[in-house]
């Protein structure tokens, strides 16, 4: 008997960085990670992923415990581009997500004469992501989430 | 933080060169502009065309500076590129600032 052929697995695009939680390293980061999809995924979608993945990290960066700590939060970033669109986990020793972030999300109120200047970050990420699942253990938060491609980009798939 | 300001007569024109209005300079680019426009108390028109990059915190930065102009002076921003727009769009901000899609045209007759 002989042994069907070995398929060789897909290789697909993929990134991975471990990163102190500091918003010049986050751009930095974000960087490299748009230089990395550059040729095999659309405009569009790595807007989508960039914007996201600044909101996440830059949340990480922005609620670092200075009081307790003498380091930064380390943030352990990986994300591999699948058939349905970007694949996304994001793993840090910062502080514990509020539950309210994975609660639906709604604009703050666009009061004219009084507009809000933030509270938009979770929304954005929740509109921009599919199945964002997030919990914590050993002091890490997780985060794992999908950037989907818009129609027809994944017949680009080869 | 660098910003091309230039007096059109009617109004302030001011270009953006920074490329990312992101966390790491969200607020000095807010401090700076808001400056700028509070000092020539003039409407202001913002070339966003270098900007290929704005998160939530440089929308926040931008609302700021909108908030700070005297009098209900008008800001009009002009030429953003998709990735900028969306964080408009998706905020619902496109309804409370102008936005123009062309470049800032010298208007002939002023």
């Amino acid at each position: 008997m002989r042994l069907k052929a070995v398929v060789p697995p897909k290789t697909q695009p993929m990134f991975h960085r471990v990163l102190d939680a500091d918003p010049v390293v986050v751009r930095a980061t974000l960087t490299d990670m748009r230089h990395r999809f550059a040729r095999d995924v659309c405009d569009d979608t790595l807007g989508r992923l960039e914007l996201v993945m600044a909101e996440l990290m830059n949340n990480v960066a922005e609620h670092a415990p200075v009081a307790t700590s003498d380091r930064l939060p380390v943030i352990h970033l990986c994300i591999v581009r699948h058939q349905a669109g970007l694949a996304c986990a994001l793993a840090d020793d910062g502080v514990s997500l509020p539950d309210a972030c994975m609660l639906p999300r709604s604009l703050p109120p666009a009061i004219a004469d009084n507009l809000p200047e933030g509270g938009f970050g979770w929304f954005l990420v929740q509109n921009l992501t599919q199945a964002l699942c997030y919990y914590r253990a050993s002091s890490r938060n997780y985060l794992a989430f999908n950037i989907p491609f818009m129609e027809r980009e994944d017949e680009n798939l080869s | 933080m660098k910003f091309i300001v230039e007096d059109a007569g009617a109004y302030l024109q001011i270009k953006v060169t920074e490329a990312r209005i992101d966390a790491a300079i969200a607020t000095p680019f807010k401090d700076k502009l808001r400056e700028i426009v509070v000092k020539h108390r003039k409407p202001v028109h913002l070339d966003m065309a270098n900007v290929t990059f704005m998160d939530s915190s440089g929308l926040g930065a931008m609302i700021a500076v909108r908030k700070s102009l005297p009098d209900n002076l008008a800001i009009v921003l002009c030429a953003m590129t998709p990735n900028v727009e969306r964080v408009f769009r998706l905020t619902r901000m496109d309804r409370v600032f102008d936005i123009r899609p062309d470049a800032i045209q010298k208007e002939a007759n002023e």
